[in-house]
C-alpha cells in the first residue's frame, strides 16, 4: 500500500498543494474516473475525452492553491470538466452535424440490465444539445441534485429542471420509438405465407 | 415506469475508467510544467522587487526633499549674513559720522 493512500482526502489536497508529486498523483487516481466519464459523455470520443481530462488535471495542478477542501475539489473538477467540454463542442460545432456515437458503445456492464438498451440510451444522451447533455450527465452519472447542478453550471435552478424534464421526455420517446421499431421490424421481415 | 427509466439512464451512464496509464500520462504532462516552487519563488521575487523599487522611490524622494530643505537653509543663512554685513557697514558709517571731530568754530571775535 502506498503511503499516499493512507492520507485523508483533505491531507492529500494539502500535500499536493505543497508540491508533493505523490499526493497529486493520488488525487488524479481518485478523480480520474469522474473527470474522464464527464468528458467522454460530453464529447463522445475516448481520445478527445482523455485529452480533455488531462487538461483538466493540468489546470487543477496550476490552481491547487485556490482549492480549500476535498468537497470543493470535487465541485471544481466537475465544473471545469463540463465547461471545457462545452467550450470544445462549441469551438468544433460538430454536434449539430455529426452524431456522437462512440460514447454509446462505452457502457459499464451492470449484469442484470439490457446492454443494448444501455447503449441506445447512452447514444441518445450524446445527441442532446450540450447544455442539456451536461445537466443529464451530472444528474444521472454524477448523481447530483438539481441545486448542485445549477451551482456547477452557473445556471438557474428552473433552467436545470426544465432541461431535465424535456430531456427525459425526449429520451423516453426516442427509446420507446426504437423499441417499437425493433418490435415491428422482425415481423415485417418474416416471409409471408 | 418513470423510476425504471431513470434507473436505466443511470445504468447507461455509469462512470467508466480511462485507458490504463492515465495517471502516468497526466504526471508526465505535469512534470513538463514549470516547477510550482519556482512559480511561487518568481511571484515572491516579483513582489519583493516591487516593494524594493517602491522603497527606493520613497527614499530618493525623501533624500531630495531633505537636500532641498538644506539648500533653502543655506540660502537663508547666506541672506542673513549678507544683511548683517550690510547693517554692520551702515553702523560703521554712522559711528564714524558721530565720532568725527567737529571742526573748530570760526573765531568771530577775530581780532
Amino acid at each position: 500500500m502506498k503511503a499516499s493512500e493512507a492520507w485523508s482526502p483533505d491531507e492529500l489536497l494539502t500535500r499536493a498543494s505543497a508540491g508533493e508529486p505523490a499526493a497529486f498523483a493520488s488525487l488524479v487516481r481518485r478523480y480520474q474516473r469522474t473527470v474522464f466519464s464527464i468528458a467522454l459523455r460530453m464529447l463522445g470520443d475516448r481520445h478527445r475525452a482523455e485529452d480533455l481530462a488531462q487538461e483538466v488535471f493540468l489546470q487543477l495542478y496550476r490552481s491547487l492553491e485556490g482549492i480549500g477542501s476535498d468537497a470543493h475539489l470535487a465541485f471544481w473538477l466537475r465544473k471545469v470538466a463540463v465547461n471545457r467540454a462545452i467550450d470544445r463542442i462549441r469551438q468544433e460545432t460538430r454536434y449539430e452535424n455529426e452524431p456522437l456515437t462512440e460514447a454509446a458503445s462505452v457502457v459499464e456492464e451492470t449484469g442484470d440490465a439490457d446492454p443494448l438498451l444501455q447503449r441506445r440510451m447512452a447514444e441518445l444522451v450524446s445527441q442532446l444539445p450540450p447544455a442539456a447533455r451536461a445537466v443529464v450527465v451530472l444528474r444521472y452519472q454524477e448523481d447530483l441534485d438539481p441545486v448542485d447542478i445549477a451551482s456547477t453550471l452557473d445556471m438557474p435552478i428552473n433552467t436545470v429542471k426544465s432541461h431535465l424534464k424535456r430531456s427525459l421526455t425526449s429520451l423516453r420517446a426516442r427509446v420507446l420509438g426504437t423499441a417499437i421499431v425493433d418490435d415491428i421490424q422482425p415481423s415485417m421481415s418474416e416471409p409471408s405465407r | 415506469m418513470n423510476k425504471d427509466f431513470e434507473q436505466q439512464l443511470r445504468d447507461a451512464l455509469r462512470p467508466v475508467d480511462p485507458e490504463e496509464g492515465f495517471e502516468q500520462r497526466v504526471m508526465a504532462r505535469v512534470a513538463s510544467e514549470p516547477m510550482r516552487s519556482r512559480a511561487k519563488l518568481t511571484r515572491w521575487a516579483a513582489g519583493l522587487a516591487l516593494a524594493a523599487s517602491m522603497a527606493g522611490v520613497a527614499i530618493l524622494g525623501a533624500h531630495q526633499w531633505q537636500e532641498r530643505r538644506e539648500q533653502e537653509g543655506l540660502e537663508a543663512r547666506r541672506q542673513l549674513l549678507e544683511a548683517l554685513r550690510v547693517t554692520g557697514e551702515k553702523l560703521d558709517v554712522a559711528y564714524q559720522a558721530v565720532n568725527r571731530p567737529s571742526p573748530p568754530p570760526d573765531d568771530e571775535s577775530g581780532a
